[in-house]
């Protein structure tokens, strides 16, 4: 009986407890009309709240880049909603801009969606190039034209670039017998990723027991192709990935280093890459400028001092990112000025300073903060120089809409290797397979 | 005049008016005999098992990212539980979320209830047109992918424009299936025919009937469905994901804006997951007894 | 409100016995109220569903439509409304599509894997508790918690332990000279792994479901049994498992239907896999591709096919419990 009464009870108590809630919620949601328009409208006394819609870490926040525009503009307030991994954040940008709804005020985009968010959104965004002070002239001459549409009109600026380096243990190369200068080390494999190879299989041979050269062979793949003109499209848009001397390439590479054992089948971004890092597992790493910043946090105090980085065998990028201003924002002409300030010369140098973004408008790369920045984590490596050094002689890359599906695909395939399923040939195959399934409309 | 009759109240033909038994105490007769040492360990071990995760999730929350990657992992508490708490609370807006999710929670667990009760006493208890096939539309419906459905309803909620707007992701699920069909074979077991046949001949309208008979009967029911519902409602993350941004966030929104950044530091990761189970926890401390109970009455021909 | 067992405050017989003066009116009223009573009858059972279907139709019938006619077009994510007729080509290619039946495959043995030996130690666990014993609630509450916790904690929970280099389960074979288990990329392993999860959450919920219809057999037939000399595991093969048919026939269903659509458990055990399931799709289930093709590939019209054919397949699953039900009760 006693039991019973406490059940009846609860169950009141439950009840109570949902129809209170449920009243709430008519409420809350009121408030949350009421909140909104206050905030987004522009008068009214109130401030002007821009969101930026981003994934990953673009360090605006973390270099107090906001403050500091909200400091130049008191009207202003900048708010972001950060989703981890693009491949979230993506589709979900999609679906907002195609239903024209639920989009912030300004929207980032990575170089591999690019061009198909030219392709088949532009008129979703607002033209960025004619909006005042912006010059085209401050930008890389690729950068700005990945983001510009054939009617001419550029729906993202760039914000930074990913020119490339490689990473390297000092403690590991020495425990192996390999130089540690960085000038040295650039030495081994200048100029021929064969050599990088050759390097590794070196350290395999004398290095120490359970590290292994490189993290990841997507990684080699990456850093390989990054340096060639060519990738998965031709110049009138065809998919040519199959025949693409440069994608044969840079795959013989990576599926060497996984065939070899050379890497530590490892797969980026994850977990265990994490720890793996933390624990100094891997010898090298191929490092775009943006690179740095995950090492030096997830190295942890642990690995302080131990790394450094050296020119890359040849000179190339990988990612990069835009901002683009939605053409439906409430607040369109306020987001524009944003982000032109954001990716004006002066900001990407500070942010480079702070987080070691590096500029894609190269009037940043003549400016102290870039030209003689160095990195007391990496052994107080000049960066600066290095990576401007890399980023002016990077190719031209012809660029498409499912890059990002097709690299995807591949690094599926070299994982296939790493793991033993496959042999390289094998592994070509499925990779072709998948990728050509995911292809097909 | 026949018709009138024939359109009445149903006539349950199968156990009409059997009484259950009730109360979690009531079934225990049950058990022939008293249980023996084996069965304690093999229940303490599983009771083990079934907690473990939970408990490193908490040991994993209270220790530093760096330690989580040393090999052996920690197996006891360290000192960082609040202050990865702390962090995961302010970069997660969980305040907002635990809010949110109540709210969320809270009214589908009403919706799916009270609509639920409503339609399964029609089609335990009632007779009408259409009703074999209705039924069998609403179990086909259970079998709905729900990933089916994203697109077009996204599309749906921005020519509402509910986007960020918690409307959102609770009309789409204030009503279930399972709840309809949980409710209906309840109550042809539980409520006896006869009793809504006194009212009727008493002259009470359906909405009398419904108040002074149905919901006193289904009682035991509602509040398994209610507890099942808000369960599962404040864990669904894949709707949510779509239809909220981080300004407007349910709790497994807010989740996902943790991992971000250079440092997915996995004991925040760990604090703020915690964070976002302890109130059905709690709720399970609270009325566990109660639940237990209610799954296990609700359940026998569930 | 008062826990009422009869509804007695009914208004007719106290009015039964109202001056006979008023006549007229009342016969009105009663003709009224008869036509009231005969529509209250004929309507309300719709009354009482409407809700449902009313939302149902808006948020859940649309959608549906939607999808089907989606998936005879050739429609993108990045222009939802640009159609393409395409007949019935993204089904016909679901044939020759080897990743679709990969992913029929990996659905299928996970179901196996989790559904299996979480019924049967559901089983044996309920059998157990159904025993008279000391903190019984405490046992039953417990098992509950798995199942308050959300699949995307849990999934981070044991994709951590889980973890090849530094997890915890590894670690803990190593202790016995076990060498490092990659649980993620191998095709058994990674699909061991996720059933765990599957089986952690579900294992508490169903055991107490069993337990209930345990303590539902009327104990006379233990009675008798005991007097014909049957053993404790010839009472438990032939007086408790029979009379638990219906109840392990609807744990059955709802664990089959959970399972053709699980999605969450293997979307987020391996963060870097994103929706492939592992480089050799080792653990893609059919939910986690018609996510890839929709929402990484952005093939809007290849989704909604598979998301039908998923739906089909359920509702055959459907008939054949329906019809073993039918015949159980039969019996």
């Amino acid at each position: 009986m006693r039991s019973y009464r406490t059940t009846r009870r609860a169950v009141g108590l439950l009840a109570a407890a949902v129809l209170g809630t449920g009243l709430l919620s008519a409420c809350a949601s009121d408030d949350d009309d009421g909140g909104s328009d206050t905030d987004s409208g522009d008068g009214g006394g109130g401030k002007t709240t821009i969101t930026m819609g981003l994934f990953g870490t673009f360090g605006f926040k973390e270099a107090g880049l906001y403050k500091e525009y909200e400091k130049l503009n008191p009207d202003i307030k900048i708010k972001e909603d950060v989703i981890e991994r693009n491949e979230n954040y993506y589709p979900a940008l999609l679906n907002h801009l195609t239903s024209n709804s639920g989009l912030a005020d300004v929207q980032a985009v990575e170089v591999a969606n690019i061009a198909e968010v030219v392709d088949t959104q532009a008129d979703r965004f607002m033209d960025l190039g004619k909006v005042e002070g912006v010059s085209e002239d401050a930008f890389l001459d690729w950068k700005w034209q990945q983001a510009t549409a054939d009617d001419g009109k550029t729906i993202g600026l760039g914000t930074d670039v990913g020119p490339m380096a490689i990473c390297y243990r000092k403690d590991h190369f020495e425990e192996a017998g390999l130089p540690t200068d960085r000038e040295e080390v650039a030495k081994l494999w200048e100029g021929d990723w064969e050599k990088f190879l050759d390097a590794g299989r070196d350290f395999k041979e004398n290095g120490p027991e359970g590290v292994a050269w490189v993290d990841s062979a997507d990684a080699v793949y990456d850093g390989a192709i990054a340096s060639s003109e060519g990738k998965y499209y031709n110049e009138d848009g065809d998919v040519i990935y199959k025949e693409s001397p440069d994608v044969a390439a840079a795959w013989d590479i990576a599926a060497a280093a996984a065939e070899e054992k050379l890497t530590g089948n490892l797969q980026q971004f994850t977990k265990q890459w994490d720890q793996a890092m933390s624990n100094g597992d891997f010898a090298t790493i191929s490092c775009p400028a943006w690179m740095l910043g995950y090492i030096q946090e997830k190295g942890g105090s642990k690995s302080e001092g131990k790394w450094d980085v050296a020119r890359s065998p040849m000179p190339g990028n990988w990612g990069g990112s835009f901002l683009g201003v939605p053409e439906s924002g409430d607040n369109k002409d306020e987001a524009a000025k944003l982000v032109a300030w954001l990716t004006a010369p002066e900001q990407q140098a500070k942010l480079f300073a702070e987080r070691g973004n590096f500029p894609s408008a190269p009037p940043a790369y003549d400016m102290d903060a870039v030209k003689t920045a160095t990195n007391p984590y990496f052994g107080d490596a000049p960066i600066g120089e290095l990576f401007s050094a890399s980023a002016q002689e990077i190719p031209v890359q012809t660029i498409g809409p499912k890059d990002q599906i097709i690299d995807q695909n591949i690094g599926n395939g070299l994982q296939l290797i790493e793991q033993g399923k496959e042999d390289p040939d094998g592994a070509w195959d499925e990779a072709v397979n998948a990728a050509d399934n995911a292809l097909d409309q | 005049m026949a018709l009138l009759t024939k359109a009445a109240w149903e006539m349950d033909r199968k156990d009409p008016g059997k009484r259950r038994r009730r109360g979690p105490k009531a079934g225990e007769a049950g058990g022939q005999q008293h249980a023996g040492k084996l069965t304690y360990a093999v229940l303490l071990l599983f009771t083990a098992i079934s907690l473990f995760p939970l408990i490193w999730t908490a040991v994993a929350a209270s220790r530093t990212n760096e330690r989580l990657a040393e090999t052996p992992p920690p197996m006891w508490f360290g000192g960082n539980l609040f202050s990865n708490m702390e962090t995961a609370w302010s970069d997660a807006n969980m305040g907002l979320a635990l809010f949110n999710t109540t709210i969320v929670a809270g009214s589908i667990a009403a919706g799916t209830v009270l609509f639920g009760t409503l339609a399964g006493f029609a089609f335990a208890k009632l007779r009408f047109r259409f009703k074999n096939m209705l039924m069998l539309l609403v179990i086909g419906t259970m079998m709905v992918p729900p990933q089916l459905s994203v697109v077009p309803l996204y599309m749906a909620i921005a020519k509402l424009e509910w986007i960020d707007q918690l409307q959102s992701v609770i009309l789409p699920f204030i009503v279930s299936a399972f709840g309809v069909f949980f409710m209906r074979q309840y109550l042809i077991q539980a409520l006896p025919t006869e009793l809504i046949e006194a009212a009727r001949v008493d002259g009470a309208s359906s909405v009398r009937v419904i108040w002074h008979v149905v919901f006193p009967a289904a009682r035991p029911a509602m509040a398994v469905l209610g507890m099942l519902t808000f369960v599962m409602a404040w864990n669904e993350f894949f709707w949510p994901i779509i239809a909220l941004t981080q300004e407007n966030p349910t709790v497994q929104v807010a989740l996902t804006s943790l991992g971000r950044g250079y440092i997915p530091d996995q004991s925040v990761i760990m604090a703020g997951a915690l964070l976002g189970t302890l109130p059905l926890l709690l709720l399970l401390l609270l009325f566990g007894r109660q639940i237990v109970g209610g799954i296990m009455h609700g359940a026998v021909k569930g | 409100m008062t826990q009422t067992g009869t509804p007695v405050d009914a208004p007719p017989s106290a009015e039964g016995g109202a001056a006979p003066k008023r006549a007229a009116p009342d016969d009105r009223r009663q003709k009224w109220r008869s036509r009231r009573y005969r529509w209250d009858a004929k309507f309300s059972p719709y009354a009482f569903i409407s809700p449902f279907f009313l939302f149902f139709g808006a948020f859940g019938l649309f959608p549906l439509l939607y999808t089907a006619w989606a998936s005879l077009h050739r429609v993108e994510l990045t222009a939802p409304t640009d159609m393409e007729w395409a007949g019935l080509h993204n089904y016909t290619r679901l044939l020759e599509d080897d990743f679709f039946w990969n992913s029929l495959w990996v659905t299928f043995t996970l179901a196996v894997l989790s559904t299996v030996p979480q019924l049967l130690m559901a089983m044996g666990l309920a059998h157990l508790l159904n025993y008279k014993m000391r903190a019984a609630s405490l046992f039953r509450v417990a098992m509950l918690a798995p199942y308050a916790t959300s699949v995307a904690a849990a999934t981070l929970v044991f994709a951590m332990l889980y973890g090849r280099d530094y997890g915890m389960i590894n670690w803990f074979f190593g202790l016995f000279g076990v060498d490092e288990i990659d649980w993620k990329s191998g095709s058994w392993t990674s699909k061991l792994a996720i059933s765990t999860i599957v089986i952690w959450r579900w294992t508490g919920y169903n055991t107490l479901i069993y337990l209930a219809a345990m303590q539902a057999v009327p104990q006379d037939l233990y009675e008798s049994a005991s007097l014909d000399g049957a053993s404790r595991w010839k009472q438990f093969r032939y007086v408790t498992i029979p009379s638990l048919r219906p109840t392990i026939l609807f744990t059955v269903v709802v664990s089959t239907i959970g399972s053709v659509q699980l999605f969450g458990e293997p979307l987020l055990f391996e963060e870097g896999a994103g929706a492939s399931g592992g480089a050799d799709h080792q653990f893609q289930t059919l939910g986690l591709y018609l996510y890839e093709q929709g929402w990484r590939n952005l093939h809007l019209g290849r989704a909604a096919a598979i998301a039908w054919v998923m739906f089909l397949i359920l509702v055959v699953i459907g008939i054949v419990f329906g019809l073993i039900s039918r015949r159980l009760r039969k019996s």
